[in-house]
């Protein structure tokens, strides 16, 4: 195989070549994070507790429930422990743009029901021992530069004081997480200082809570207390929907749709769109070719050249790209990651990830260099010479 | 002199539109060894056809075509591939060097076929491109070559294998006067002094002197044979 000659026929037509490159290359990236989105997502759902049931309205996530039902849940047959988790939806003073989770919790359960939240800095005793404070994830703290001590103004658009000013949380402590289904980029404060404010008149807002969390006792079949709460609700006067932890992440990611097949579709669309257009571009060369292989094939080259040339520029086209893309992912990886691990704890292009994105533009090169590479192999030699005399 | 190349009742037949059209008809014809032939005729005489079938481009559908001791209508494709490689250089009208290889790599081209080191297959299409005087051109792209250095180039990619058959087909087609008659002296000289056998085929009557004999071709079947040294005819 004249190799030398693959190379200069792939730089012969520089722009065209590079075009080609870069769609691959685009379409690869896409791939590789869409499947490294879908994998991180499945990621979080696979790290979910099964010691831990989430209970909410069964109208829907945004009803809340009433605060008395803690108590008689409590009595439920295997519940070792109960934390609220009451999303705030505030805004940070000084990044009104940006996002990150706030919620509300009962700090006395939260963190003996979470114990893949490690505290790195600070005190958890001093969080819980004060009604103004709050711990922060390591990424969140990160991002806007926190340490133990700040105070952190959130202005409530849910919850919003009388007086106008934000609220203002102090840093007690950092926590990390081992966890993919355990965000590093959230803030939990005290849910009974919101809800003094709200009792005292000092702020208005929703009453309820938005999730009971039901720390189940070891040996405790989670279907039987799930089946005993949502049967104590079912008269109302707010009826339930009890589900695992990881039932809960599903259908909490579902309320965009199926994620996965969508996402799964998109790339086999791009993947669609990709392949015929470096199918087009081999087309095209294979065309313009014709003069070559058939003077190659006049000096003695089998058909098995003719063919491999064209099958290999398309395999060399594609492959270069995936190599760049999966360069780009690897370059991008943690931004993008700091960027998705609000919704997308468990977000990383993973080796799996981008074998495959490799694999798929090898296919795609193999394939589409295969049609002009027969056409080639099959080219009468005398009819290609012909056509240039 | 020995036959280098044999034809016997050589016919072949093409298709198109649906008609059959006889392009060589039970054409009988020795050419020498070391000879340079002229092959003319006018147009659809079957001049490519019989060259294509002496180059092992295209077969017969029945008769004899022999190159030195090859029966090539015994051939598969892949062993006619073989055998052009190793027996036969070409020359084209319109040159036909791959665009993105420079005058060297286009010489070596053929050589890849032949089991060569990398530094046996630079020196011989470096001998061959002194050889056709383009010593000073190799490094040079097609697109920086003129005309005739480009069709000098490819006599070069042609003898680079050491062949014993060149056939040209239009090699000056595309060449103004001057240019053309250098590149036919080159393939004289090459006849002469390496003792090719050449078969070249032109409409250029001046071309055809610079032949030892000219082939006369009409309608598929062999006309006269001019000997050109000695204005005798066969």
């Amino acid at each position: 195989m004249p190799w030398k000659l693959l190379f200069r026929n792939l730089l012969g037509h520089k722009v065209r070549s590079l075009l080609t490159i870069g769609a691959v290359m685009v379409a690869v990236f896409l791939v590789c994070v869409l499947q490294a989105v879908t994998s991180g997502l499945s990621r979080t759902l696979d790290a979910s507790a099964a010691n831990r049931l989430l209970v909410q309205s069964a109208v829907s996530l945004f009803v809340d429930l009433p605060l008395g039902y803690q108590q008689k849940m409590a009595s439920v047959p295997g519940v070792e422990a109960i934390c609220k988790w009451q999303w705030f939806g505030g805004r940070y003073e000084q990044d009104k743009g940006g996002f990150f989770a706030q919620f509300g919790i009962d700090p006395e359960t939260f963190a003996t029901s979470y114990p893949e939240m490690t505290i790195a800095d600070g005190s958890y005793e001093e969080f819980a021992a004060t009604r103004t404070a709050c711990i922060v994830g390591r990424q969140l703290a990160d991002k806007y530069g926190w340490q133990v001590g700040d105070t952190v103004p959130m202005l409530g658009t849910i919850f919003t004081r009388i007086d106008g000013k934000p609220w203002d949380f102090t840093v007690k402590a950092i926590y990390e997480s081992t966890s993919a289904a355990f965000d590093q980029q959230q803030m939990f404060f005290h849910y009974q200082y919101l809800r003094e404010s709200l009792e005292q008149g000092g702020a208005t807002g929703p009453d309820g809570v938005g999730v009971y969390m039901l720390k189940i006792e070891p040996g405790t079949d989670p279907l039987v207390v799930q089946r005993a709460v949502d049967g104590m609700f079912e008269n109302g006067p707010q009826r339930v929907q009890t589900t695992t932890e990881a039932e809960f992440n599903r259908q909490f990611i579902s309320m965009l749709g199926d994620v996965p097949q969508l996402l799964r579709l998109i790339g086999g669309a791009v993947l669609f769109a990709i392949f015929f257009a470096v199918l087009n571009t081999m087309l095209l060369t294979g065309r313009e070719r014709t003069r070559d292989l058939g003077v190659m094939k006049a000096l003695g080259f089998g058909n098995g050249v003719a063919a491999g040339l064209l099958i290999g520029e398309s395999l060399l086209l594609c492959l270069t790209g995936a190599g760049l893309a999966i360069a780009l992912g690897l370059l991008i990886e943690a931004p993008i990651a700091a960027v998705t691990a609000s919704f997308i704890p468990g977000f990383a292009l993973e080796r799996d990830t981008l074998l495959l994105g490799a694999g798929i533009a090898a296919v795609v090169g193999l394939v589409s260099g295969v049609l002009p590479g027969v056409r080639a192999a099959r080219m009468n030699t005398t009819q290609a010479l012909q056509e240039i005399a | 002199m020995t036959a280098a190349i044999q034809l016997r009742s050589v016919t072949k037949t093409y298709s198109r539109g649906g008609e059959e059209l006889r392009v060589l008809d039970e054409l009988d014809l020795d050419m020498d060894d070391g000879t340079f032939y002229a092959l003319m005729g006018p147009s659809g005489s079957g001049k490519t056809t019989l060259l294509n079938m002496v180059g092992g481009l295209d077969q017969a559908d029945s008769g004899l075509v022999q190159v030195g001791d090859e029966d090539l209508a015994v051939m598969d494709g892949g062993e006619l591939a073989q055998w052009r490689s190793e027996h036969v250089g070409f020359v084209f009208q319109g040159f036909n060097l791959l665009p993105v290889l420079s005058a060297r790599e286009n010489v070596e081209l053929p050589l890849l076929l032949a089991p060569l080191s990398k530094r046996q297959r630079r020196e011989q299409a470096e001998r061959a491109l002194t050889l056709v005087g383009l010593a000073d051109r190799m490094n040079h792209k097609p697109r920086e070559l003129s005309g005739g250095q480009e069709q000098r180039v490819a006599i070069a990619r042609a003898i680079a294998t050491d062949p014993q058959v060149i056939l040209a087909d239009e090699p000056t087609g595309d060449l103004d006067r001057d240019t053309a008659d250098a590149v036919l002296e080159l393939l004289q000289r090459l006849n002469r002094e390496l003792n090719k056998t050449i078969l070249m085929v032109t409409h250029d009557p001046q071309a055809a002197s610079y032949a030892d004999k000219t082939i006369h071709l009409d309608k598929g079947k062999l006309g006269r044979i001019e000997d050109n040294r000695t204005g005798a005819e066969g």
